[in-house]
C-alpha cells in the first residue's frame, strides 16, 4: 500500500462529498429536525391548552347536564339547551358553538348511555375522549350524590392512591442507586439507532461511489495508477471521514439550535411539569409502550445518567462504529462493483439488508428485556453486533462479553474485508454486465 | 533494445484462456501497432503491462528489468473503456489523476494549464465534465493521459470520439510525442492509422500472436512482391522466365497490369522486358497490400 496515494485518494473522496449540496443541505437540515423533535412536544403542551370547544348540550336524560363543569382551564364551556335536535343542527353553522352534544340515555337507570355529537369540522381523537371522560365523570358524580350519605364525595377521593414507582439498583457493595428504566430504554435506543443508520447510510455511500466510477468508465484508468485495494479502501475510509464530519456537525448544530430555541421560548419550557410530557410523549410516542411509565423527577434523570457506564460506551460506540462500517461498507463495495447502476443492486443487496433489519429490531428487544438470549445472541454475531451490542450496553454487559464479540466482529471484518477485496477487483473490470451472486463468488475464487 | 519486452505471458480467467504464450518486443521511441479482433486478448495484454492484472506465466520486463508496481508512474493509459467523473470540475479532476500518477498538486496544476492552453481549453477549468460534449471531454481525457509525461503511452482507440479536425490534433500530438522520445503501444481496429503510424505491429488472433514485425515488411510480404504497371500501348505479353501477367486490364487511356516476377527477377531486368516491348510506361511499383486485407485475411483464415 502506498500511503502517498491513499492520501490522495481519500481527500478527493472526502472534499467531493462534503462540497456537495446535498450534504450541506443533510448537514443543516438534520439538527433543525432533531431540534424540532425535542422542542415541539414541549411547544405542543404549550399550545394545546390554548384550545378550547363550546359545546352546546342538549340532555334528554336531564341528568347529566348539570354535573358537565366548564374546565378549570376554560377549555370546555359547554352551555344547555333544551330546543329540538333538528332545529339545533341547522342552527349550529351560526350560533357560535363548535360541537353539539346530545345526550340520551339507554334505561333509566343511567347505566348506558348514548351520546352523539355534530361538528362543522371532524373531532380530534382527543376532543371526543375529553368529552367521554367528562360525561362519565358527571355520571359518577350524580351516583355518588344521590346516594344522599354525607362526606361520600370526600371518600371516593380517598379510596383513589397516587403511585409513583422508584428503582434502584444495587452493586456488589450494597450501595444503590436511582435508575429510571425510562432513561436506560431511550439512550439503548438512541445508540442503537446511531449505528444503525450511520451505517446504512454511509454504507451505501460507499457503494454509489464505487458504482459512479465504474459507471463513468474513470475506474480503468484509476487502478492504471493505484492499486484495487488502494482505491477501495482509500474510498471506504474517504466516507468514514464525511460520516464522522457529519455527525460532530449534527451534534453541534442540534445542541445549538436546542439552546438558542430554548433562550427565545423561555424557562418555562423547562419546568417540570414540561419536562415530564416530554419524556411521556417521547416514551409513548416512540414504541408505544408504557404510556403510563411513572414519571420520575429531573434529579432522577440525572442520577440515572450519571450512574451509566459513559466512558465504555463512548468507547465501545467508536470501536463498534469503526468495525461495524468496516464490515459493512466493504461488502457495500464488492456489490457496487458488480453492477454499472444503483437500480440493480437491489437483489444484491438483500444479504447486507436482512442483517441490518434484524439487528435493528433485535435492538429493540434489548431495550425492553435486555437480558433475552435472543438479545445476547445478536450482540455476539458480528452482523448484528455492532447495533444490538450499542443497546444492551447502558444496562450493563459482562466485559468478557464485549471482549468476545468484539473479537469475533473483528476477525469477520478481516474476513469479508479480504473477501470484498477480491471481488471488487475483478468486478470492476467487468463492463457491460449485471453480476449475480454465481459471479460474485466465481470473482472471489478467481487468482 | 526494447522498452517493453513480454516474454510467453499467459493469462486464464477460470477455464477460459486469455492469452497464451503470448510474446511481445516493443521497441524504444516506436509506434507499436497492437492489432486483433475483439475479444483476441489485446486488452488483456495492455492491463498485464499496467499491472492492472498479473500473468499467470511469463515475465514482463521495463527497461529491460522485471517490471514493478512503481513503473506504473510511466506509463500513460488511455483505456478503451474511458471516461471522467461527470460530476467533477475538469481542472479538479485532472489534477487527482495527475498526482495518482504521482505528481505533486502544485506540478501537476502547472504542467496542465500548459496542456489546456495548448489545446485552446483554458476556459474548461472549471467546468463540470458533464457540461461538456463527448470529444471535449475526450480532449481532457488525452490531456491527463500524457501529462506526467510517461515514457510509456498505451492508447487504445484514442482516435474514437473526436471529429476529423481533433483526431488530426490528436494523431499530430502523439508523432509529436514520439519525436520526444516517448514509446506509443497503439490498439486501434483503424488500419489506416497503423499504415500512418506504426513502426511495428503484433497481431493478436484468439489468444496467440500470429504475426509481428514492421509494417512496411509485412505489407511487402503480403503484396506478394507483384509490380504493378500502368502503361500506353499496345497490351503486354509474359515472358517466361522473368514474368507472368496476373493481370492487365484497360482503364481510361492507359492499360494496367499486374506481373508476377520469376524468382530471382530484379527491377533491372523487368523494366527492360518491358521497354522491349515498345511500351510507354507511366508508372512502374513494388505493391504492398493494405493491412486492412492483411488483417481480414489473417482471422478470417
Amino acid at each position: 500500500m502506498n500511503l502517498r496515494t491513499i492520501r490522495v485518494i481519500i481527500a478527493r473522496e472526502y472534499f467531493n462529498k462534503v462540497k456537495k449540496k446535498s450534504f450541506l443541505i443533510i448537514t443543516f437540515v438534520v439538527p433543525v429536525l432533531f431540534a424540532l423533535m425535542t422542542i415541539l412536544p414541549a411547544l405542543i403542551m404549550l399550545f394545546a391548552k390554548e384550545e378550547s370547544k363550546k359545546v352546546q348540550v342538549l340532555d334528554r336524560s336531564a341528568v347529566v347536564q348539570p354535573y358537565l363543569t366548564d374546565n378549570a382551564l376554560a377549555t370546555y364551556t359547554f352551555s344547555p339547551s333544551d330546543a329540538s335536535v333538528d332545529s339545533l343542527k341547522s342552527a349550529l353553522p351560526n350560533s357560535g358553538q363548535d360541537i353539539l352534544l346530545v345526550i340520551t340515555p339507554d334505561s333509566d337507570s343511567l347505566f348506558n348511555l348514548k351520546a352523539e355529537t355534530y361538528s362543522l369540522k371532524p373531532l380530534g381523537e382527543g376532543v371526543k375522549g375529553e368529552l367521554q371522560a367528562r360525561i362519565r365523570q358527571a355520571v359518577k358524580d350524580k351516583r355518588i350524590e344521590d346516594y344522599g350519605i354525607n362526606g361520600l364525595p370526600a371518600i371516593v377521593e380517598n379510596v383513589e392512591s397516587r403511585l409513583t414507582v422508584r428503582s434502584y439498583t444495587l452493586n456488589e457493595q450494597g450501595q444503590e442507586t436511582v435508575s429510571e428504566s425510562g432513561v436506560f430504554m431511550t439512550v439503548s435506543m438512541i445508540l442503537g439507532m446511531m449505528i444503525f443508520l450511520f451505517i446504512t447510510l454511509f454504507g451505501g455511500g460507499v457503494m454509489s461511489s464505487v458504482i459512479e466510477e465504474k459507471a463513468s468508465r474513470v475506474v480503468e484508468v484509476l487502478i492504471s495508477s493505484v492499486r484495487a485495494t488502494e482505491l477501495m479502501f482509500g474510498k471506504i475510509i474517504g466516507v468514514a471521514l464525511v460520516a464522522l464530519t457529519q455527525f460532530s456537525l449534527w451534534i453541534v448544530l442540534t445542541a445549538a439550535l436546542i439552546g438558542l430555541a430554548g433562550g427565545m421560548i423561555g424557562k418555562d419550557l423547562l419546568t417540570r411539569e414540561n419536562v415530564q410530557a416530554m419524556t411521556e410523549m417521547a416514551d409513548s410516542g416512540a414504541m408505544g409502550m408504557h404510556p403510563d411509565l411513572s414519571v420520575s423527577s429531573a434529579g432522577d434523570l440525572m442520577t440515572t445518567l450519571a450512574s451509566m457506564p459513559w466512558g465504555e460506551i463512548i468507547l465501545c460506540f467508536f470501536v463498534y462504529f469503526l468495525f461495524g462500517y468496516l464490515l459493512y461498507a466493504s461488502l457495500f463495495a464488492a456489490i457496487g462493483s458488480a453492477v454499472e447502476n444503483e437500480a440493480d443492486t437491489q437483489q444484491l443487496q438483500i444479504p447486507l439488508t436482512i442483517p441490518l433489519m434484524l439487528g435493528f429490531f433485535i435492538s429493540i428487544v434489548a431495550f425492553r428485556a435486555p437480558d433475552s438470549p435472543v438479545v445476547f445472541w445478536g450482540s455476539m454475531i458480528p452482523f448484528t453486533s455492532p447495533i444490538v451490542m450499542l443497546a444492551r450496553l447502558p444496562f450493563g454487559v459482562p466485559a468478557w462479553e464485549i471482549a468476545v464479540s468484539i473479537v469475533l466482529l473483528l476477525l469477520t471484518v478481516l474476513l469479508c474485508a479480504w473477501a470484498s477485496a477480491k471481488i471488487y477487483k475483478v468486478g470492476i473490470l467487468m463492463f457491460g454486465k449485471k453480476g449475480s451472486f454465481k459471479d460474485l463468488w466465481k470473482w472471489l475464487k478467481m487468482k | 533494445m526494447s522498452l517493453i519486452s513480454c516474454q510467453h505471458i499467459s493469462k486464464r480467467f477460470g477455464t477460459k484462456t486469455a492469452l497464451d504464450d503470448v510474446s511481445v518486443e516493443i521497441p524504444q521511441g516506436q509506434i507499436f501497432g497492437l492489432l486483433g479482433p475483439n475479444g483476441a486478448g489485446k486488452t488483456t495484454l495492455i492491463r498485464i503491462i499496467n499491472r492492472i492484472l498479473i500473468q499467470n506465466e511469463g515475465a514482463v520486463l521495463f527497461d529491460g528489468r522485471p517490471i514493478t508496481r512503481e513503473d506504473v508512474a510511466r506509463i500513460g493509459y488511455l483505456p478503451e473503456e474511458r471516461g471522467l467523473y461527470r460530476k467533477m470540475k475538469v481542472g479538479e479532476q485532472a489534477k487527482y489523476l495527475a498526482q495518482l500518477k504521482g505528481m505533486s498538486a502544485s506540478e501537476a496544476s502547472a504542467e496542465l494549464k500548459k496542456w489546456f492552453q495548448k489545446f485552446g481549453i483554458a476556459s474548461w477549468w472549471n467546468k463540470k465534465v458533464e457540461e461538456l460534449s463527448k470529444g471535449m471531454a475526450q480532449k481532457v481525457q488525452f490531456i491527463t493521459t500524457v501529462v506526467h509525461r510517461p515514457s510509456l503511452l498505451i492508447l487504445d482507440e484514442p482516435f474514437s470520439g473526436f471529429d476529423p479536425v481533433n483526431a488530426q490534433l490528436i494523431r499530430d500530438e502523439i508523432l509529436a510525442l514520439k519525436d520526444q522520445g516517448a514509446t506509443i503501444l497503439l490498439s486501434t481496429h483503424n488500419m489506416e492509422s497503423v499504415e500512418q503510424l506504426c513502426d511495428n505491429i503484433a497481431l493478436i488472433n484468439k489468444s496467440r500472436v500470429v504475426l509481428a514485425g514492421s509494417v512496411e515488411q509485412i505489407r511487402r510480404d503480403y503484396g506478394q512482391h507483384h509490380r504493378s504497371v500502368e502503361y500506353t500501348g499496345k497490351p503486354l505479353a509474359a515472358v517466361p522466365g522473368l514474368f507472368e501477367l496476373v493481370s492487365d486490364e484497360d482503364a481510361d487511356e492507359r492499360r494496367k497490369a499486374m506481373l508476377k516476377p520469376a524468382l530471382g527477377t530484379d527491377n533491372t531486368a523487368l523494366l527492360q522486358a518491358l521497354l522491349a516491348q515498345e511500351v510507354n510506361i507511366l508508372s512502374f511499383s513494388e505493391t504492398t497490400a493494405r493491412m486492412n486485407d492483411i488483417f481480414i485475411s489473417l482471422v478470417q483464415s
